[in-house]
């Protein structure tokens, strides 16, 4: 229970301080809208098919700016070495990782739904499964993403290549949520039979948990000296 | 109470920060490490706190050994160091409540605006950190750190750019604690406030210690200007 409670202290405090701090959430609100703007515009819409492509441009909109997003959170902390005062209290690194794994993951919910809405928008495209599917096949990608990105981003601020770190440390090892999430949605857009997505989406809960786990296992090796 | 540092040596690569250093500090005094930058004071107070492992040598509390990763060892320390450590975007009040919430102590509103008033910073409660001038986010820095009752107390160069009226306050504020039995050990490179303040002086120069004794003994401000020799201060 006490652990439950820590987590969702952290996780508010870190959203708290990012609607707070509204010139970065907007930063990353802006990026989305534009990515999908310029997608719009590369597009040949008369070689290939908006409907062909939009799952994998709404994944890889995701995966740029939630992993942008992850460090942020840890400069927050850096500031005014507030961090230092948090690893003094008796919270454990687990509720510290699970709780900033929970902000990131409500920062990606809103890239994520503003990244569908603006793609199939720019591409024209509707999705002729329901939003419902589409939900159950992003929520365990971006749990795994969300994870990834949490405990990569607390590594990339120990080294002195900061920000260009994290891009190098967390993009090999999200390429298999990319791959079948973006495989996935394109099935629901296609309205294919769940029983053909189905397989996917365990696959992206087998990786949501796996990178939850480790990390909360393994966060206290970042924090301690 | 005692708290104990016995033979601690720390490096930082190929740099010896600590040789083998032993300190000790007790309940109802102050205890003041000072030295040059580079002496090796700051990883010695992160030591004796547990944010750092040392490569050799033990710290003990009362004969037991005590380690960062024990969260009960956790829960007895309070720190304040010169980054004040709290979050800018949120008020006094929210800043408070978090840290309070981590330690597992329940605070009240009327419980912290009386924890604020201790230290000189009532009247800031709804204001955000931002707002405030340095020497009112190191008094809140202070209230935050005494809001779990902390039986030791760890302070790294909290002088750092307070005003003399919050100076003052945070030297009564050390002085209290010290009176209700709290081990305090205060980290700086001001050897003259060290000594006003302190009970006891611990002289650290390039990871060893050079003096151990009372801040008061006769001559004691000439034996440490000799050992700390261009460690600055008024």
């Amino acid at each position: 229970m006490q652990e439950l409670r820590w987590i969702w202290l952290i996780a508010r405090k870190d959203l708290s301080l990012e609607f707070r701090a509204a010139g970065r959430l907007l930063s990353m609100i802006a990026f989305v809208v534009l990515a999908g703007f310029l997608f719009g515009f590369a597009l040949d819409n008369s070689q290939v098919s908006g409907r062909a492509v939009v799952a994998s441009l709404i994944w890889l909109t995701v995966l740029f700016a939630s992993t942008a997003g992850a460090g942020r959170i840890f400069d927050m902390e850096e500031e005014d070495g507030a961090f230092r005062h948090v690893l003094l209290t008796p919270v454990s690194r687990r509720a510290v990782f699970l709780g900033k794994t929970v902000a990131n993951l409500v920062l990606t919910w809103l890239i994520t739904a503003l990244s569908f809405v603006a793609l199939t928008s720019f591409l024209g495209v509707r999705s002729s499964g329901s939003l419902a599917a589409h939900a159950a096949i992003f929520l365990p990608g971006t749990i795994g993403l969300s994870a990834t990105a949490t405990f990569f981003g607390r590594m990339s601020r120990h080294s002195t290549l900061g920000d260009s770190l994290l891009p190098v440390l967390t993009f090999p090892l999200l390429a298999p949520v990319v791959f079948f999430g973006a495989t996935a949605s394109a099935r629901v857009f296609m309205a294919l039979p769940w029983d053909e997505i189905s397989g996917l989406v365990r696959l992206l809960w087998a990786f949501a948990i796996g990178s939850v786990t480790v990390g909360a296992v393994l966060f206290h090796q970042l924090t301690d000296e | 109470m005692t708290l104990e540092g016995r033979g601690i040596v720390c490096n930082y690569g190929a740099v010896r920060a600590l040789a083998g250093v032993d300190v000790r500090a007790a309940g109802r005094e102050i205890l003041a490490i000072v030295g040059p930058n580079g002496a090796g004071k700051t990883t010695l107070l992160k030591v004796l706190s547990g944010e750092r492992r040392p490569d050799s040598g033990e710290v003990v509390l009362d004969g037991c050994p005590v380690s960062g990763s024990d969260a009960a060892w956790r829960a007895r320390i309070g720190l304040v160091s010169h980054r004040t450590g709290l979050y800018e975007k949120l008020t006094v009040t929210e800043n408070l409540r978090f840290f309070a919430t981590l330690h597992g102590v329940a605070r009240n509103g009327r419980t912290l605006t009386a924890t604020l008033e201790a230290v000189g910073a009532g009247g800031l409660a709804t204001r955000r950190i931002e707002a405030l001038s340095r020497g009112q986010r190191q008094r809140v820095a202070l209230a935050r750190s005494l809001l779990h009752a902390p039986e030791v107390l760890f302070l790294d160069e909290p002088f750092t750019g307070l005003d003399p009226e919050g100076a003052a306050a945070l030297e009564r504020a050390l002085a209290t604690r010290r009176d209700e039995g709290t081990v305090v050990v205060l980290v700086t490179h001001d050897l003259r406030r060290g000594l006003r303040l302190a009970d006891r002086v611990v002289v650290l120069r390039r990871g060893r210690k050079v003096f151990d004794g009372e801040a008061i003994e006769e001559g004691a401000g000439e034996i440490l200007d000799r050992f700390t020799a261009g460690a600055g201060g008024p």
